[in-house]
């Protein structure tokens, strides 16, 4: 037995629990090693006080004030009996019950959960910048100082670093419009 | 065969409002003194243990002898107050010492210092120099008690001031009974380096 072991049982050792081998163990382990026959001695000493504590007297009015408010009590539970109201706190003490908040926060968790994949299937509305407007009205016309579109302005897309997967189709395109637009409009600046 | 608290509970539900006063005055002095030494406060002990014959008063119906003790119950619903009343206190402690540092006046932050000790009956068997000194370490220990973190504090009272056995302890606070043994253990190994310049 070492000095943490033999720690462990002080306790059991003043109550005389231990069993025969472990006790042989343990008082093996305090005849050869001072420190911990010191700490014992120190922890006997200190459960003793403890346990000499004075108790502590309720006042004497102490009855008297229990039965005020017992009497209290039994007034307003009988009231609320006769009037059939529920007041709010007999409502919270059934929400209060492990029972009933356990699943409360259940629901709450399902709810934020519903609420987060419906927001993220559903499309996002696009709110188109002027740019990207006159783009959707002719997006065939030549404009001033920018070279014209061919075809339907794939072959621009192809280097364009914008993506966001989850977008639908619509508004990704848009953004690479504007991509491209910006790019020409500063070249050609 | 029942013991004679179940005996009264069983009473006291057949419409015998005696029985309940004798309940009362059986186990008052050791509720007092089990609230006062957990939390560290005398007056809000009988506040708190008024509370808990309030609710055993209340949950008389629900009360089965078969299931628990009437002592380990008692001590459990007390145990369940007072734990409720150190978190509140701790709040208006964290409050406050946040309005102390906006306002940068500590004055109001010093704490009123509670002597658990003047208040229990003094012995006059002995000197006046002797019995101050008792006092003294008294209160030194009840200090390193309430300095003991609440999962260790809560079954070292229990045990060493409430006399309560590993099981009934172990009923108390829901525990498996190794778990309470080792946790006694290890708050009177914590009382013992606290109180090591004293004892």
């Amino acid at each position: 037995m070492d000095c943490l072991q033999a720690e462990e049982r002080f306790s059991a050792h003043l109550e005389d629990t231990l069993d025969y081998q472990t006790l042989q163990h343990f008082e093996g382990h305090l005849a050869a090693c001072d420190v911990c026959r010191h700490e014992y001695a120190r922890f006997q000493e200190s459960v003793k006080a403890v346990q000499e504590l004075p108790q502590i007297a309720p006042s004497p009015h102490f009855m008297a004030t229990l039965q005020q408010r017992l009497a209290t009590e039994q007034r307003e539970s009988v009231s609320s009996k006769e009037s059939g109201a529920i007041g709010w706190r007999q409502v919270l003490d059934v929400l209060l019950r492990p029972k009933w908040a356990f699943t409360g926060i259940m629901i709450l968790i399902l709810a934020a959960a519903g609420t987060y994949f419906y927001q993220d299937l559903r499309p996002t509305p696009v709110s188109l910048t002027p740019q990207v407007q006159q783009i959707e009205k002719s997006p065939g016309e030549p404009r001033i100082g920018l070279p014209p579109l061919r075809g339907n302005g794939s072959q621009f897309l192809q280097g364009s670093t914008i993506s966001t997967p989850g977008q639908p189709t619509r508004q990704r395109y848009m953004l690479k419009q504007v991509s491209y637009t910006n790019a020409s409009t500063s070249g050609g600046l | 065969m029942p013991d004679l608290d179940d005996e009264l509970m069983e009473r006291y539900r057949n419409g015998d409002e005696n029985a309940f006063t004798l309940l009362v005055r059986r186990h008052q002095q050791p509720l007092v003194n089990f609230i006062a030494r957990f939390i560290n406060d005398r007056d809000n002990a009988e506040d708190l243990a008024q509370e808990t014959f309030i609710r055993i008063f209340k949950a008389a119906n629900r009360y089965k002898s078969e299931g628990a003790h009437f002592k380990t119950w008692m001590y459990h619903i007390a145990a369940n107050l007072c734990k409720n009343e150190l978190r509140n206190r701790a709040r208006r402690d964290r409050y406050r010492v946040d309005n102390v540092v906006n306002t940068g006046n500590d004055s109001d932050g010093e704490t009123e210092q509670i002597d658990l000790i003047g208040s229990a009956p003094a012995d006059l068997a002995f000197q006046p120099e002797v019995a101050l000194e008792r006092k003294e370490l008294q209160n030194t220990i009840q200090k390193a008690i309430s300095e003991l973190p609440e999962q260790y504090r809560l079954p070292l009272v229990l045990r060493d001031l409430q006399g309560l056995s590993y099981d009934e302890i172990s009923e108390v606070l829901e525990l498996r009974s190794g778990t309470t043994k080792s946790r006694i253990n290890r708050a009177r190994l914590m009382l013992k380096e606290k109180l090591k310049p004293f004892i």
